[in-house]
């Protein structure tokens, strides 16, 4: 090991037990070694702290949504039409479980021919950010290819995820699905297990890119308007 | 979502931060990241239980960087320049001092030799142990050893004791 290796492997807790001890007699009596030691230190300190900010900032959500419902994920892919019929298939599921499961107080209520959130859920999409926890959770937020501002959400009283954009002052659900909260529901995040109907609707609605925390809570407090 | 993906988004963080070291512009450095995450699922299957994933992950980042080095030089690009300005916000002096110290590491980093960068990164930055980093990178101790040498001794002549 040449000096510099040593004095390095001393600074980075890599020395034996009494090798480090051993050093630290050599420092104490040698001024410019224990400046030495003391330089390289500060250069430690300040390459860590110069990448530390990146921990604090916001995760994109495409990693996020990557990463987290990697089970659920078809290939990505524009859709096809079978697919597009299982949507269409599932919002009219949804539209008829409103009309029978949810008849005064369920999540959706049929608005003119769409099915809109109303109550709980209509003041979640409303108010509620990604980072907030609840009964019900928000996920992604993005703007649709017509402009409008269009949120995931899953809530566990309801058994219920979907995909709900903006229209004429409502939250109009696009597709809805089934579902139901991990068992092991101590961890829970933004996207966690979205149903693949949800993620296909993302993907087919999503102009550019889901929103970051900052963009999300401006668009909340504009009202969701443009 | 299992265990295995638990621990990859606790990972994100971490990995974008490694990825800025290594790809500097954000919007790279996320690239990178993507990249890592759609390969570590791919591969799911290799990754063995109770063994650490920040470090398979780290690997797989490695030579993910190595291979879009590859592309990138072959299709002769340069890397996109990072956007100057970007990051400028309205705070106050101590912060401006701050990000313009970090800048200055920055620089210092993306000129040093890739293999110096990521055996520093490895050890300064994410805190890994000598063996620990050697095995990311895939190389015996004693060739990490002789790069966090170089790398650092190239980065104290930049930055070192400047005014401090």
């Amino acid at each position: 090991m040449t000096a510099e290796e040593r004095l390095l492997a001393y600074i980075d807790g890599e020395l034996a037990a009494a090798d480090s001890a051993a050093f630290e007699a050599e420092m104490a009596a040698d001024p410019r070694l224990a400046a030495q030691v003391a330089a390289h230190r500060r250069l430690g300190q300040d390459i860590a702290g110069a990448y530390a900010p990146v921990l604090d900032e916001p995760v994109p959500p495409r990693l996020f949504a990557l990463a987290s419902a990697a089970n659920d994920r078809a290939p990505r892919r524009r859709l096809g039409l079978p697919q597009w019929a299982a949507m269409a298939a599932c919002l009219v599921l949804g539209v008829l479980a409103g009309r029978t499961l949810w008849p005064a107080q369920g999540p959706l209520a049929a608005r003119g021919g769409a099915l809109v959130a109303r109550g709980d859920l209509d003041k979640a999409l409303s108010r509620q950010l990604a980072s907030e926890d609840g009964a019900i959770r928000v996920g992604l937020t993005f703007k649709a290819r017509d402009g409008g501002y269009c949120r995931t959400f899953e809530s566990a009283a309801d058994h219920l995820a979907g995909l709900a954009c903006r229209r004429d002052g409502r939250w109009a659900a696009q597709v809805t699905s089934a579902w139901s909260p991990e068992p092991a529901a101590g961890y829970r995040t933004a996207a966690s297990a979205m149903p693949p109907a949800v993620l296909a609707a993302v993907d087919a609605a999503i102009a550019g890119e889901a929103l970051d925390a900052a963009a999300e809570r401006a668009a909340r407090d504009r009202g969701w308007k443009n | 979502m299992n265990a295995f993906e638990r621990e990859m988004v606790e990972l994100l963080p971490r990995l974008r931060r490694l990825g800025r070291v290594l790809a500097r512009a954000p919007a790279d450095a996320d690239d990178l990241v993507q990249l890592t995450v759609e390969r570590a699922l791919a591969r799911r299957d290799q990754w063995r239980v109770g063994t650490r994933l920040d470090s398979w992950m780290f690997r797989i980042m490695k030579n993910a960087w190595i291979d879009e080095n590859r592309a990138r030089a072959r299709r002769s690009d340069v890397f996109a320049p990072e956007e100057e300005g970007e990051r400028a916000g309205a705070d106050g002096a101590a912060a401006m001092e701050a990000r313009l110290a970090a800048r200055e590491v920055e620089g210092a980093m993306a000129r040093l030799p890739p293999d110096q960068r990521i055996a520093v990164a490895l050890v300064l930055v994410e805190g890994l142990s000598y063996q620990e980093a050697a095995e990311v990178l895939e190389i015996p101790p004693g060739t990490l050893t002789s790069r966090l040498v170089r790398g650092r001794a190239a980065l104290m002549a930049q930055i070192g004791e400047t005014g401090r």
